[in-house]
């Protein structure tokens, strides 16, 4: 949550021109309709004639045979807006004289939201975690605490037009910059239909869309970890998501992606779908159901990888109350057949590996979250890793959270230690309210 | 295969056609709004809120079963000045509704109809704590300002549904003309009490308050959204005593403990307030506002009892 700063303004400038002129055909419309104030029920007849009207203009515009391809906005309704301040009703606010040398914060108006977000903590570990337990995120040597600095996320967000906008996020870290995600999303496709495009997460399972920001533990559970992606599955491609006509929340995503899988340091082409679910349960209570499902492309013949998950999320907050329960679990399992990895990569076993974790979450008014959470995961080898975690955490404010987790680590083989992590988080600008 | 199951009904619910309604589907973001629709639009429209009044509304969840609503919507009535910028922007842009993005021709920002109180000149950050650097978006206890919104209500109806423009019209000025008798009822109820000072939590009475004529002697919130620190508490305690304040209003969705400090240490009242339309059951019961009017016939309740 974050108070972006003239996101209303959206397209000031040259974009009021087009909607200036647009705006005709509407308003003579609705002067029709208005005038010929016989009695009731002008407005079918007025809609008949003005989609005679338009298909009669289309012809004159000599569609195209594949005119579906027509830009975005909905038939019919060019971006109307009126310019953002003059939106109520004309005669109401528009001052009657302009203002002395227009508007002086006109730049100011065009800039996206621009935020940044810093990630950082003080780590202890009694195990040798970077060779026995390998993750992406925060851990010390055996033995030691160490400051960690893990990301510095810079997020520009704006709409590039009445059609679409784009999200960008670039991520600093101690390896270097990189581009987290950057990507298009359409604004108005018919038939429910939204398109991303770009480079971005995966449209798999729960946690591994979100930014690091907003999880509710420190780190990534190692299952992600170790059978999506070390960082995230990520990567450059589409995804197509529809929503479906249903009284509750039903998305169905279908990514073409090139994704690096865990462990693999070259990008494979795949396909990615996900159907996510949100239903209302009682006033209180929102539960989230979602299943998915990835086919990595492997070079050797034979080769594949496949990847399927399930997550829940329940979600209980009365509705007056800054208070919630949040319970969120998901598993992974993934398949390997044939030899599987490049020359230049480890040579990975076939055969299915799987795991998942489950986490509750108690938010105890603004100031103040409790968590707890059991993993599972494929070690690296012989058997599962087992791990449980407790958390606890300070917000002073929305835009900052303090928090200590402490971790049980058990490995296959008995070898079994407690990590600490000490971890600080910052959000500074006009940073996009995130989806539930 | 409980997926495929899924699927399955999945597809059939979206070939199964919805069943055609006349009225235009109205979403607005709070309840206050939606009262006022309903006072505008009549049975032509069909109205809903995405929020509900004892909420507030400036920490809604972005649950996406509210995008399912916006998805369908003929026209997204919006309170403005940022008030929902922490839940708003991702649901309308789950919901593939092109028209009711912001100045979209089926989006009304009843702030783009009033005049806005509290515009903070000069630069904003947020050690101010949780300011809305377009200006107080809490103007829907007003009466003067619920008439321009109302106004404006009727104008983008009529521009959707030129068929019953007269229609809308009419009903607009029967609420305007309602709303001017109730308004100089209310006045007449706090007339005794004008030039008062009291203590509202949060500056959402700023609106109500400037049109009534009582006077805030100051917050129980040092700075917006950020809680009373005992430092700050014992100033107001000063503040009270040689203000002669009588009562401190807190709406219903916050937490109630300072102000019953500040009450124990003053003798002033510390009195729980509805915070929009649908907003507050009282302890017997006896308020719950079910449309704009009701509010505000507690709202002025409240005040003068309290203040008297």
């Amino acid at each position: 949550m974050a108070l972006p700063a003239g996101r209303g303004g959206a397209s000031p400038g040259y974009p009021v021109l087009l909607a200036g002129a647009a705006e005709q055909a509407p308003s003579q419309a609705q002067g029709g309709g208005g005038a010929a104030a016989a009695p009731q029920g002008p407005s079918p007849q007025a809609a008949d004639e003005k989609k005679k009207l338009e298909e009669e203009i289309a012809k004159e515009l000599g569609a195209q045979p594949g005119e579906a391809s027509a830009p975005a906005p909905s038939p019919g309704a060019p971006p109307s807006g009126p310019p953002p301040s003059a939106q109520g009703q004309p005669g109401d606010v528009a001052p009657p004289q302009g203002q002395v040398g227009g508007n002086p914060f006109a730049r100011l108006l065009l800039l996206p939201d621009i935020s940044a977000i810093g990630r950082g903590a003080l780590a202890w570990n009694r195990l040798d975690v970077g060779t026995l337990s390998p993750r992406g995120d925060p851990f010390a040597p055996a033995h030691t605490v160490q400051a960690i600095f893990e990301e510095l996320e810079l997020g520009v967000q704006a709409v590039i037009d009445p059609y679409a906008r784009a999200d960008v996020f670039l991520s600093f870290t101690s390896d270097g910059a990189e581009i987290e995600e950057a990507y298009l999303t359409t604004l108005g496709l018919p038939a429910g239909l939204q398109v991303r495009a770009g480079k971005l997460f995966a449209p798999f399972g729960r946690q591994n869309q979100q930014h690091a920001h907003v999880w509710d533990f420190v780190d990534r559970p190692l299952a992600l970890a170790r059978l999506l992606g070390g960082d995230a599955l990520k990567g450059p491609g589409l995804d197509v998501a529809w929503l479906a006509p249903t009284p509750w929340f039903a998305e169905l995503h279908i990514a073409y992606q090139a994704l690096t899988p865990a462990f693999e340091v070259r990008s494979r082409n795949a396909g990615v779908a996900r159907l996510a679910q949100f239903f209302d349960v009682g006033e209180a209570s929102t539960l989230g159901l979602g299943v998915s499902g990835a086919l990595l492309q492997e070079q050797q013949s034979g080769a594949s990888r496949e990847i399927y998950g399930a997550d829940v999320y329940l979600k209980i907050r009365p509705l007056s109350a800054r208070s919630y329960a949040a319970l969120q679990g998901e598993v992974l399992a993934r398949r390997l057949t044939g030899a599987v990895g490049a020359a230049d990569e480890p040579r990975e076993e076939s055969g299915t590996l799987w795991g998942g974790y489950v986490q509750a979450i108690w938010r105890d008014g603004p100031y103040f979250a409790y968590g707890a959470r059991y993993e599972r995961a494929p070690a690296v080898q012989g058997g599962p890793e087992h791990r449980v975690s407790a958390i606890a955490g300070w917000l002073p404010s929305e835009f900052q959270r303090i928090r200590l987790q402490i971790s049980y680590d058990r490995l296959p083989g008995g070898q079994d230690g407690l990590e600490a992590i000490l971890h600080f988080e910052f959000s500074i600008g006009a940073h996009g309210a995130h989806p539930f | 295969m409980k997926t495929l199951c899924t699927i399955a009904a999945l597809a059939a619910a979206a070939l199964a056609p919805l069943p055609a309604r006349a009225a235009l589907k109205v979403v607005t973001t709070v309840e206050g709004l939606a009262s006022i629709a309903r006072e505008v639009g009549g049975d032509r429209v069909d109205v809903t809120s995405l929020s509900r009044g004892i909420q507030d509304p400036h920490f809604v969840d972005a649950n996406p079963t509210l995008a399912v609503k916006l998805r369908q919507a003929d026209l997204l009535v919006d309170v403005g000045l940022d008030l929902e910028v922490g839940w708003l922007p991702p649901l309308v842009n789950q919901s593939r509704n092109p028209d009711i993005q912001p100045g979209g021709k089926r989006r009304l920002t009843a702030a783009s109809a009033v005049s806005v109180l509290e515009v903070p000149q000069g630069p904003v950050d947020r050690s101010m704590g949780d300011l809305h650097p377009a200006g107080n978006p809490h103007f829907l206890s007003d009466p003067r300002r619920v008439e321009k919104v109302a106004a404006a209500l009727a104008a983008k109806l009529a521009q959707l549904d030129p068929g019953a423009a007269q229609a809308y019209q009419a009903r607009a000025a029967d609420f305007q003309r309602r709303l001017e008798t109730a308004s100089a009822r209310w006045l007449a109820e706090l007339a005794p009490e004008k030039g008062r000072r009291v203590i509202p939590h949060h500056n959402s009475l700023t609106y109500f308050l400037d049109w009534c004529g009582l006077r805030s002697a100051g917050y129980l919130e040092p700075k917006p959204g950020i809680p009373p620190p005992p430092s700050h508490l014992a100033d107001l305690v000063g503040v009270v005593k040689s203000e002669g304040v009588k009562a401190i209003f807190v709406e219903n969705f916050y937490d109630q403990r300072s102000a019953d400090i500040l009450a124990r240490h003053t003798g002033a009242k510390a009195v729980a307030i509805p915070g929009d339309v649908g907003g507050f059951k009282d302890d017997h019961g006896v308020l719950d506002p079910k449309d704009w009017f009701a509010y505000m016939d507690a709202l002025v309740k409240l005040f003068s009892e309290a203040t008297r």
